[in-house]
């Protein structure tokens, strides 16, 4: 009886360990691409912005553009990463 | 008609029918495959013992890789200087003056660009190469291995060494030392310490402001290693998980079919823009950093 009982318990603390993975790299790799979306679409938006106003800047603007770019978008990796550890590690 | 609408729909339409075709041969159920470890493919095996931490493994097979095609093809290229340049020329001369007058020029002055070109030169070229590297296909996965006329060759794989955190750990560490000591070289311990505070802040907000500082120069090492490390290990994963370990791992063999065109996508992506883009990022932040070491107002 009682032996059934705590397999059972630890089969749910198994499944909700499993659960709270599977959450981790949702939440990781999810909510870190929603920020470093919206920064990548700024980044994108001022880019354009600036350079229909001074055109004759596209070249310095371009080379900051990507340095903007890179930074935000390691922003995600940094949710993933982290997630992808929580699932696999 | 024109020949490149036919291409597509001709592609198009194939991608559709074997997509059909695989859903009506092997159904779509999902058998979870319990044995494929997708995180072995990161995993460091020992391949020559040698004494201390000197061990030899396909980590530090890339490092040689990367370090001797870094010295090999500049040698190269330097020995074989043409005052009418060739297409191979022409790309590393684009090369030269993208690190030259974009990385180093445009975030150092004069005196400090000479002393420092070489070193963040040699930085780019050595992550750059490192990545890329990384892209082609070797026979270092010593796990899975198969017969080719009676010899066991390991399997194809790809894999970069900067996914792991120690290398550019060690390259940011690297950074991290140089660029203190230039500052304290250029204004003595106290004045590189004062010089963390901005110009104008006084009283108890500058202790604050000056603690804050101080431990955003540590942050560094954290932001610099873990963004190129972080950038190769997540691209490396989702290429993986396109290109077939997603089917694998789920046992679902449409699955591989679909994510196959995504697979594909990311591999250019990844080889075309984030390779290039992170060393470019790694040498840039070094040449921000050691300019904002010695300047005279923060």
């Amino acid at each position: 009886m009682l032996a059934t009982i705590l397999s059972s318990v630890f089969a749910a603390v198994d499944d909700g360990a499993d659960a709270g993975k599977a959450i981790a790299l949702g939440v990781g790799g999810g909510l870190g691409a929603v920020g470093a979306g919206v920064g990548i679409g700024i980044i994108f938006g001022k880019v354009i912005e600036s350079v229909t106003r001074q055109p004759e800047m596209r070249d310095e603007i371009t080379g900051i553009q990507w340095l903007g770019f890179a930074l935000t978008e390691a922003c995600f990796f940094y949710g993933l990463v982290a997630g992808l550890i929580a699932f696999f590690l | 008609m024109k020949t490149r609408t036919k291409i597509l729909l001709g592609v198009g339409g194939f991608y559709l029918v074997s997509l059909i075709l695989i859903l009506v041969i092997f159904g779509f159920t999902r058998q979870d495959n319990e044995s494929f470890q997708p995180q072995n493919e990161f995993k460091l095996d020992t391949w020559i013992s040698l004494p201390g931490p000197f061990d030899i493994n396909k980590a530090v097979m890339y490092l040689f890789i990367a370090a001797f095609l870094t010295c090999a093809t500049m040698l190269w290229i330097a020995r074989r200087m043409q005052a009418r340049p060739n297409r191979v020329q022409t790309a590393v001369e684009v090369l030269f003056s993208l690190m030259r007058d974009n990385i180093t020029g445009g975030n150092l002055d004069d005196k400090m660009a000479r002393k420092w070109f070489p070193f963040i030169g040699t930085l780019f070229l050595f992550i750059w190469f490192n990545n890329l590297i990384g892209y082609i296909p070797l026979p270092t996965n010593t796990e899975h291995t198969f017969d080719v006329f009676g010899v066991a060759v390991p399997g194809f794989a790809i894999y970069a060494a900067t996914a792991n955190l120690a290398i550019p750990l060690v390259l940011a560490l690297i950074v991290f030392v140089s660029y203190n000591v230039e500052g304290i070289r250029a204004k003595g311990v106290g004045g590189y310490l004062k010089s963390l505070i901005p110009a104008g802040v006084t009283g108890g907000m500058a202790v604050f402001i000056f603690i804050l500082e101080f431990l955003s120069n540590f942050m560094r090492l954290i932001s610099l290693s873990v963004r190129l490390f972080a950038n190769i290990l997540a691209g490396h994963l989702i290429i993986l998980f396109m290109s077939g370990g997603l089917a694998v791992l789920l046992g679902l063999e449409v699955l591989g079919w679909i994510t196959l065109p995504l697979g594909v996508i990311l591999f250019l992506f990844e080889v075309g823009l984030v390779a290039t883009l992170q060393a470019f990022i790694f040498a840039t932040l070094t040449a921000i950093y050691l300019g904002g070491a010695v300047a005279e107002h923060h």
